[in-house]
């Protein structure tokens, strides 16, 4: 057995992180031992994760991995199966990356707390079920990692139980994370019944073929399950309440990695087992969710007063535009959709870090005790403007690039189709996107300047730990705004066009021509389509332009005695200096926090009240809309399947 | 090599750059003011007051605040200015358009790049700590997202119209030289009758876009002390005043080139009319072609802004939220339906 | 007779829903959780079922091709789906500890510091 074999990575990649789970356990008492085996577990996992990229993303291969070595026998799939392809390469490479910047924060941000080895063993489940389940083969297995990451990811909320509401927001996730995971479990089983097999890529060589009420009830059950785990309006007030509690690095893992993973199910759902993409009226249901999601998400999220809460609901809401594109249902909006799926991870991720910086240093997230941090923290500022220009879609940074993509792919959707809704889709994507603007011009305006208030007066940058963490999300941020060719080359572009090629991952599992044989003509052709871009954008050359114009105007400015400024060097703050009051002295007046947008809010203000009441915190009403939602499902489905 | 950089130096410095849009933007911040007076028959400052003031501005001491963040107090006005300028690289002047950046930018960027400014000013105002600087940047922020909802509606009713037009594969288009190419070709879109609305929409978006009279909450001096500019003094203050005239200048010019932008083949018409050839005639429509289009700006920024301003009390903000969500962004929706029905 | 089965695994599940939608006691909910999981379990069990199959337990030699057996495989599924529904109720109810130590109380209408 040759261990070097690119075969045998993924399931080491998933057994790197459950063995340091494991090892932590054993040796986490140490804290030096603690922390290498974390770095190991989550560093080499990364690596192997990277050095799939030449034979999967550019070589085009997938891997097929038996269990036991038990490959099918008699056209039969009977083993237990890894199946890498590069959808969900691409999603174990978020994932990696994620975990192991998350993981090098840790280092730093959880060393005062107590119980520091069940953290990282948690922490290291969370990332194995996740890993697990981007990487199986098999349907059964999903479910399994689904229930790992949602233990995992219910004991990290309520990790830190001292925090208001920690243990409020881990007993609601995990109510309505296990109506959804015994929707998983009962679709998963449904199927069963069907096909007498638990193997996705023969799942999928059959499914498409038995159409009737059990089979869409099927899809049904799964598709809310794995809506729950993405957080999909009408889930997205337990994302919310778990963001608000969990840990700064757990807050990373449940929206860069956790929502992914829900995503990467409803993808796996839609384009591989049932194959019902094309149809428009599944079209509809997805872009239908992720419209609302993102507008509803974003609304909220322009109504909160907490940091984490509305970092929390801007990650649902940038979910909402991944689910959108990928309803689209064309090579474009796929594509779009997984760099925008690419991007959340990165620049949601630099933001929890930076929300984490500011509660490590002031012991508070509430947007109105905060303010005038960027003297005390700059770098910290910087960082959280990178993450802040990024999730706003301001050029050049990610956020937009992957955004113009999936204006590109609505609008185009909709000149295609004639269908005058996928314009409004794109007219919502694009009025959300200046929401988002708003809700972080709020959080800067609330947190970073204005003025310091006496209680953050101690407040100092913090460790170089964190901000090198910090430092590498938002470099990638910016490397993938710069170079969007490059991404679609050899990132998304190789997983978006597995999302039309599904004969050549059932082949790849059950043998070559094994898709044609068992469906006949009903086997999907290999659809040969290519992204077409209506628009024109190159990061590179207008950023090259601005920083010219940039240069020039400053070397006028400088030549004029532009930075010949007065500053105020005594100690005893001048008159001249002070704050303009229209006279009289300076006084502490901190507009921030829930003071601002009031022309936005006053004419939406009926919206907001129902919206506030809506999300009422008891959690008989969230399971409630589970139901509901599980219930539409179940008719939609009924009737369009 | 060589050559092709001191080319883009001199676009990026001289011509459409810099030094075009400074002169251009000021002259038309002063052609706005001495209009305004007219209106209100006052007699008006200089046309050229905005020259004196910015150069004055440049002379005054920069005092920064006790409060504020040094670095972002100075850099975010320059950073804005900039955009600005690289955003009026990318709108064409007719048959003018530098090549090397034709492939740069499309409607859905410019969109985009003009919240650069917006959002360097916001960081700039919030940066002092003033708190009228943050009732300031919560307007202007408003502002912003009221402008946002009928500046789509009319850029994807345009996209549509011209991308049905010229046939293209996918039905749309969103490239501004492909648009602009479009007209001269064919004759200005301001006479479809689908996109009149949408023109209209547009008009009346340029004062909330510039800030102008009676959109200009977010500033109200009388009110809350120019909002983001309360700590502002000397040259970063005149560089805010720069880059407000420049986005008169961008918006208007934006709006003949999305409308107007027919006018410019009549002019290399008549050019080759007059028996002018080669480099000559190149020139001259060129200079004539910036002649029209300031001429255009001109009269845009009349009907637009200064008419506008004369005739209106400032509005407060939640009606200038509830005036371009309802009003204009009916206009311009009602021509996005017209558009897609073909009508 | 084995309608029967369906009908009261489906009756199970919605129970359990109904139990977590309208009860608001924090430890009826964890019940009502557990019956949904029961009502899944019988569900798998049920779909497995060969009437007059026998136990699927064979050595190598024995098995035939015409051999008659209840399917194993959603037995092995329902064992694990059991270990996982013992683990949630483990979590739920030292969650629910912990809340009633912290809020004084387990009524769900009062634990809503999370809202809006």
């Amino acid at each position: 057995m040759n261990f070097l074999n690119p075969q045998h990575f993924p399931i080491f990649a998933i057994m790197l992180y459950f063995l340091g789970a494991f090892l932590i356990v054993l040796f986490g008492k140490n804290r030096a031992a603690r922390n290498c085996i974390a770095f190991l577990a989550t560093g080499l996992a990364l690596t192997l994760m990277i050095l799939l990229v030449k034979p999967i993303m550019i070589d085009g291969g997938i891997i097929a991995y038996w269990m036991g070595s038990r490959v099918p026998a008699g056209g039969y799939a009977i083993g237990i199966a890894l199946e890498v392809d590069a959808l969900g390469l691409f999603f174990g490479l978020l994932i990696a990356t994620a975990v192991f910047v998350s993981c090098l924060y840790s280092f730093s941000y959880m060393s005062e707390d107590d119980n520091e080895p069940q953290y990282y063993t948690l922490f290291l489940m969370l990332c194995g079920g996740v890993m697990g389940l981007v990487l199986s083969g098999d349907l059964f297995n999903m479910f399994i990692m689904v229930e790992i990451l949602t233990f995992a990811a219910v004991a990290l909320t309520a990790f830190r139980n001292r925090v208001t509401g920690a243990l409020e927001a881990a007993f609601k996730y995990l109510v309505v994370g296990c109506i959804g995971s015994t929707c998983i479990l009962a679709g998963t089983i449904i199927l069963y019944q069907q096909a007498h097999t638990l193997n996705l890529a023969q799942l999928a060589t059959i499914i498409p073929l038995c159409k009737g009420t059990n089979v869409s009830i099927a899809f049904a059950l799964l598709f809310i399950g794995f809506c729950t785990k993405a957080f999909i309006v009408p889930f997205h007030p337990l994302a919310a309440d778990a963001h608000g509690a969990a840990p700064a690095p757990v807050s990373v893992l449940i929206s860069g990695v956790l929502t992914k993973s829900g995503i990467y199910g409803i993808i796996r759902l839609a384009y591989f087992l049932f194959q019902t993409m094309n149809l428009g009226t599944m079209q509809f249901w997805l872009v239908f969710l992720g419209s609302v999601s993102m507008f509803v998400c974003v609304t909220m999220a322009l109504a909160q007063h907490d940091f984490k809460r509305l970092l929390a609901f801007h990650s649902i809401s940038q979910i909402g535009y991944v689910l959108t594109a990928i309803g689209l249902a064309t090579a474009l909006g796929a594509s779009a959709g997984l760099y925008h799926a690419m991007n959340h991870t990165l620049f949601k991720g630099l933001l929890f870090l930076t929300a984490g910086a500011v509660l490590h240093e002031t012991g508070t997230t509430d947007l109105g005790k905060l303010g005038g941090l960027s003297k005390k923290m700059p770098h910290t500022t910087v960082l959280f403007l990178i993450g802040a220009a990024s999730i706003s879609g301001i050029p050049p940074f990610n956020g937009f690039a992957s955004k113009w993509l999936i204006y590109q792919a609505a609008y185009e959707k909709a000149a295609e189709t004639g269908n005058i809704g996928f314009a409004f889709v794109t007219i919502v994507a694009l009025v959300t996107s200046t929401l988002t603007l708003a809700s972080f011009v709020k959080v800067t305006q609330s947190v970073f300047f204005g003025q310091l208030p006496k209680e953050c007066e101690n407040a100092k940058e913090v460790s170089f730990g964190m901000r090198f963490a910090m430092g590498i999300l938002a470099v990638l941020c910016t490397v993938t705004g710069l170079f969007p060719n490059l991404v679609q080359t050899y990132l998304t572009g190789p997983a978006a066009k597995t999302l039309f090629h599904v004969t050549r991952y059932i082949n790849a599992m059950l043998g070559e021509g094994y898709a044609e044989s068992a469906m006949g003509a009903s086997a999907p052709e290999a659809a040969t389509r290519t992204i077409e871009i209506v628009g024109v954008w190159n990061p590179v050359n207008w950023l090259a332009l601005l920083m010219i114009a940039l240069l020039a105007i400053c070397i006028v400015a400088i030549a004029s005695k532009y930075d010949a400024v007065r500053e105020n060097k005594s100690e005893k703050v001048e008159a001249k200096y002070s704050l303009f009051y229209g006279g009289e002295d300076t006084v502490f007046s901190q507009v921030g926090g829930g003071d601002l947008f009031w022309g936005f809010k006053h004419n939406w203000r009926h919206y907001f009240s129902f919206m506030h009441d809506l999300h009422s915190g008891i959690v008989n009403d969230y399971s409630l809309w589970a139901v509901i939602a599980l219930a539409l499902a179940m008719v939609y489905a009924l009737i369009v399947l | 090599m060589i050559l092709d950089a001191l080319k883009t130096l001199i676009y990026v410095l001289i011509f459409p750059g810099f030094l075009f849009c400074f002169l251009t933007g000021l002259l038309l911040a002063g052609i706005d003011r001495k209009l305004v007076a007219r209106m209100q028959k006052r007699v008006g400052p200089p046309i050229l007051q905005p020259f004196y003031d910015f150069f004055k501005l440049c002379g005054k001491q920069t005092i920064v605040p006790a409060a504020a963040n040094k670095t972002v107090f100075l850099v975010a006005p320059l950073l804005g200015l900039a955009a600005l300028v690289v955003l009026q690289l990318f709108i064409p002047v007719f048959q003018f358009q530098i090549p090397a950046f034709a492939n740069v930018a499309d409607l859905i960027v410019i969109l985009y790049l003009l919240l650069i400014p917006a959002v360097s000013i916001i960081l700039g105002g919030a940066s002092t700590g003033s708190p009228y600087a943050g009732i300031g940047l919560s307007r202007e922020m408003v502002t912003v997202l009221a402008c946002e909802l009928p500046l789509v509606l009319v850029l994807l009713s345009v996209g549509r119209s011209v991308g049905v037009a010229i046939g293209a594969k996918e039905g749309i288009t969103f490239s501004l030289s492909t648009i602009v190419r479009y007209q001269l070709e064919s004759g200005s879109l301001i006479c479809k009758a689908s996109l009149i609305p949408a023109a209209i929409a547009f008009l009346l978006v340029i004062p909330g876009e510039t800030g102008n009279h009676p959109f200009d909450a977010a500033e109200a001096e009388t009110e809350i002390c120019e909002g983001m500019l309360a700590e502002y003094s000397g040259a970063p203050l005149g560089v805010y005043k720069l880059s407000h005239a420049i986005k008169m200048l961008t918006m208007t010019s934006l709006f003949v080139m999305l409308f107007f932008g027919g006018i410019g083949t009549g002019i290399g018409n008549l050019v080759a009319l007059i028996g002018l050839t080669g480099g000559a005639a190149a020139a001259v429509t060129m200079l004539l072609d910036v002649l029209v289009l300031f001429v255009l700006c001109v009269i845009v920024t009349a009907v637009g802004i200064s008419f506008v301003h004369a005739v209106t009390a400032r509005l407060k903000i939640e009606q200038i939220f509830k005036y371009y969500w309802t009003v204009v962004s009916a206009l311009a929706l009602l021509s996005l339906v017209l558009v897609w029905y073909g009508l | 007779m084995i309608t029967l089965n369906y009908i009261a695994s489906f009756f199970l599940i919605v129970l359990g829903l109904y139990c977590i939608v309208m009860k608001y006691n924090l430890v009826k909910t964890v019940i009502g959780l557990s019956i949904m999981d029961y009502g899944v379990n019988l569900l798998i069990i049920t779909i497995g079922y060969n009437p007059g199959g026998t136990a699927p337990i064979f050595t190598a030699g024995e098995l035939q091709a015409a051999s008659y057996f209840v399917d194993p495989i959603p037995q092995a599924l329902t064992l694990t789906s059991i270990v996982i529904g013992a683990c949630v109720t483990a979590m739920s109810l030292s969650l629910v500890m912990k809340l009633k130590e912290m809020y004084g109380t387990l009524d769900t209408r009062e634990i809503r510091r999370l809202r809006g």
